[in-house]
């Protein structure tokens, strides 16, 4: 009778394991347990408010969401990681730099590598959340969808014959032509200070095609931007699409947030911006035809690779925690295709997550551009390359100089390579003792 | 020997407060800037006078951030007691009705949030679209209409001119007071002796009025020595470099997390300020000439 008992009791225990398994979730005999969830400000959107409860609904663990504002966000986290308080999941931004630097996965955060959904996403995205190849977080954000390209309005270049160019020749052919023509070629908003690094970082993909494995040789501090040609090249570049006025008379004090605008009266021919840049103009300005514009990847030095920044917010599970089975289980609840599918759906601000197999918002031209790159495209400096996004705002400083005539180009690659210096023995990098 | 009215340990509340608060955090302030104290690691090591090194390196931009601070320093006091003697002397003795609603006028840029005249200045000084530019263009001015921000050749002389335009009421204000104090039977005796409006300006209103003007001159050198908000909120110490001053770069410091090298900054701000500030009293105690 006893083992009759047992076997039934088994055969249950099996059967609900295989019922769980098949919608993906584990069991962790969690009931009533309460997880404490850190993010910094905007980086839980509505739509996993909506999928936690919904988690509450299916496990009966409730997600106790602590948004903090962003200019605090890294001071609470830090006093909660060193003080032992650590919430049971943080958020935080993956990138080769911030995860050592700013995070420390490797003692405040758990391996994450054997989840089920671990292997399926993007691998470049799961390269920026992984240490010594192990991952560590769960990127839940749109990072591969909207790379920065040149928008480009096709009505101005059908009236001159001409096309979206793949070379810097090209870019300056055209920029000569509309100049002559009387319309400012590219509206570019320096003032910002951080629009303009765009051009330069963004190329990181071309930078690792002319010289493969130079992100890895930059990160030991086996070599320097300013050794690197194709970096002079761009920035050379760069400053003779200044020079030569295809920006415009005032791009100094030209300012970002009137770029829709500008773009959508055919004030200037091409923008750089996200590639949902011409949906949002359509939202902003809906007279517009959508279909008029286009876009092509930045051709400074002639590339023709697509950037993408694969880093983004990020999920942790605290190396601490006392509910980490509940908490890999609210990231497996995520995952689920139907779950993505949902965020993704009822997410205004997002087009995609990367995971296989889910619809994106993308638009089909939009859509087939990205597609057309899918074998060429790789991961921008500001995130493959430490350092280099902390002084996002001082190369944009430099490049403002080099655009007034106070720094040449090679000035700022210098000026980069000693930050980074700075910086790395600031933070007791081993690659610079 | 005299003895005061309280006993000499009625001060030692105040004196343990003043040193707690004040001399403590200064001196744990300097001593900090001779570490590598950052944000990204819990160890603070001595590391000599590595960061003033920095600082006064030529390599690196600090000396013209210095060099900017004192041009503004400088520039805007010479600015500000020129425009405000003038026009405290109008508001005086030129203007005989609305005198109030003039005082008004003038004084009200002074009660303005800086980010807000910053942000009207960005509107007015647009070198494309901007009120001012427009103005020249249209009164066929056009060789006049400049790039006022984002020039690097003028671009501190336009932050110099908002903040003149944002701080002359003050100097005003001071200035008058300092003019309603002289008694008018100097000016009468100066005209009995044959003196033009010249002469009883520079003889009588001029040294009677010292004491005032080393008061404007001294709040002026501490403002003009420690200038952030205008510079940060017009230019954000650009186009490139050209409008950083000291304490634009003690604030990147600070949200860098170089804790350290900010507190050096800051340190040799504070003795710049020091120097500063004596001459000025050394000024301030000259007996008005006669």
């Amino acid at each position: 009778m006893r083992s009759r008992i047992v076997a039934q009791a088994l055969a249950s225990a099996a059967f609900g394991a295989l019922a769980m398994a098949a919608i993906g979730i584990t069991p962790a005999n969690a009931e009533g347990t309460t997880l404490t969830y850190l993010a910094s400000q905007g980086w839980v959107a509505d739509a996993e408010l909506e999928l936690g409860k919904k988690f509450e609904e299916q496990t009966g663990i409730h997600i106790d969401y602590q948004i903090i504002p962003s200019d605090q966000y890294f001071s609470v986290l830090r006093t909660k990681l060193n003080s032992g308080e650590a919430p049971d999941i943080f958020g935080g931004q993956s990138g080769v730099t911030d995860l050592q630097l700013q995070y420390n996965v490797e003692k405040n955060a758990l391996d994450l590598s054997n989840e089920p959904w671990a292997k399926l996403e993007d691998p470049l995205v799961a390269a920026q959340a992984s240490v010594d190849g192990k991952l560590y977080g769960l990127t839940y954000w749109d990072t591969l969808g909207g790379p920065p390209v040149v928008n480009y309005n096709k009505e101005i270049f059908a009236r001159f014959n001409l096309e979206a160019p793949t070379s810097f020749e090209g870019l300056k052919t055209i920029c000569t032509t509309l100049l002559d023509n009387g319309i400012q070629p590219i509206y570019e908003p320096v003032s910002d200070g951080w629009h303009h690094v765009l051009w330069f970082f963004e190329l990181g993909p071309h930078y690792e095609k002319v010289t493969p494995g130079l992100a890895e040789a930059l990160n030991a501090n086996q070599a320097t931007f300013s050794e690197n040609e194709a970096m002079l090249t761009v920035l050379t570049q760069l400053k003779d699409l200044y020079d030569s006025g295809c920006f415009g008379t005032n791009a100094l004090s030209d300012a970002y947030s009137e770029s829709g605008k500008v773009m959508a009266e055919g004030d200037a021919a091409m923008v750089l911006a996200a590639n949902g840049f011409i949906q949002q103009m359509k939202n902003d300005f809906p007279d517009i035809d959508a279909n008029n514009y286009g876009i092509f990847l930045i051709p400074l030095g002639d590339n023709q690779q697509l950037n993408i920044n694969p880093a983004g917010p990020t999920k942790f599970v605290s190396a601490t925690s006392p509910h980490a089975d509940a908490a890999k289980q609210y990231l497996q609840f995520l995952t689920q295709p139907e779950n993505m599918q949902y965020f993704i759906d009822h997410s205004p601000q997002f087009n995609n997550l990367p995971f296989p197999g889910l619809t994106s918002k993308l638009s089909p031209e939009t859509q087939a551009f990205m597609d057309r790159y899918k074998d060429a495209r790789g991961t921008v400096y500001q995130t493959a390359v430490t350092y280099a996004n902390a002084q996002w705002m001082d190369v944009g400083k430099d490049l403002t100089a080099m655009f007034t005539g106070a720094m040449q180009p090679a000035d700022v690659l210098s000026s980069i390579d000693s930050r980074r210096t700075d910086l790395a023995r600031t933070a007791r990098d081993p690659a610079w003792q | 020997m005299l003895r005061g009215p309280y006993p000499a340990y009625f001060v030692l509340p105040a004196l343990v407060l003043y040193l707690t608060f004040f001399i403590v955090p200064s001196i744990g302030g300097i001593g900090y800037s001779f570490t590598d104290w950052n944000s990204y690691s819990t160890e603070v090591n001595f590391i000599g006078l590595d960061n003033y090194a920095r600082i006064f390196s030529p390599k690196e931009r600090y000396l013209t951030y210095l060099a900017n601070t004192m041009i503004f320093a400088v520039v805007s006091i010479a600015l500000k007691t020129v425009l405000g003697l003038g026009l405290a002397v109008l508001l005086h003795e030129g203007v005989k009705r609305f005198v109030n609603l003039y005082r008004v006028l003038i004084y009200l840029p002074v009660v303005l949030p800086t980010l807000i005249v910053a942000l009207i200045f960005k509107s007015i000084l647009n070198p494309a679209t901007g009120l001012l530019n427009s103005f020249l263009r249209s009164v066929g001015l056009d060789g006049f209409a400049l790039q006022w921000l984002v020039d690097p050749r003028i671009a501190l002389f336009s932050i110099i001119g908002v903040d003149t335009w944002k701080g002359v009421g003050f100097i005003t204000v001071i200035l008058l007071a300092g003019l309603q104090t002289i008694p008018k039977e100097y000016y009468e005796a100066a005209k009995i002796d044959g003196a033009g409006a010249w002469a009883r300006f520079r003889h009588v209103t001029i040294p009677m009025l010292m004491p005032a003007i080393v008061v404007v001159t001294v709040l002026n050198v501490l403002h003009g020595l420690r200038v952030f908000d205008i510079v940060y909120a017009l230019t954000n110490g650009g186009p490139g470099y050209a409008t950083e001053v000291i304490y634009t770069e003690i604030f990147k410091a600070f949200s860098q997390g170089r804790f350290g090298l900010g507190t050096a900054i800051s340190s040799v701000l504070f003795v710049i300020l020091a120097v500063a500030g004596y001459f000025v009293i050394r000024l301030l105690e000259r007996k008005p000439t006669r």
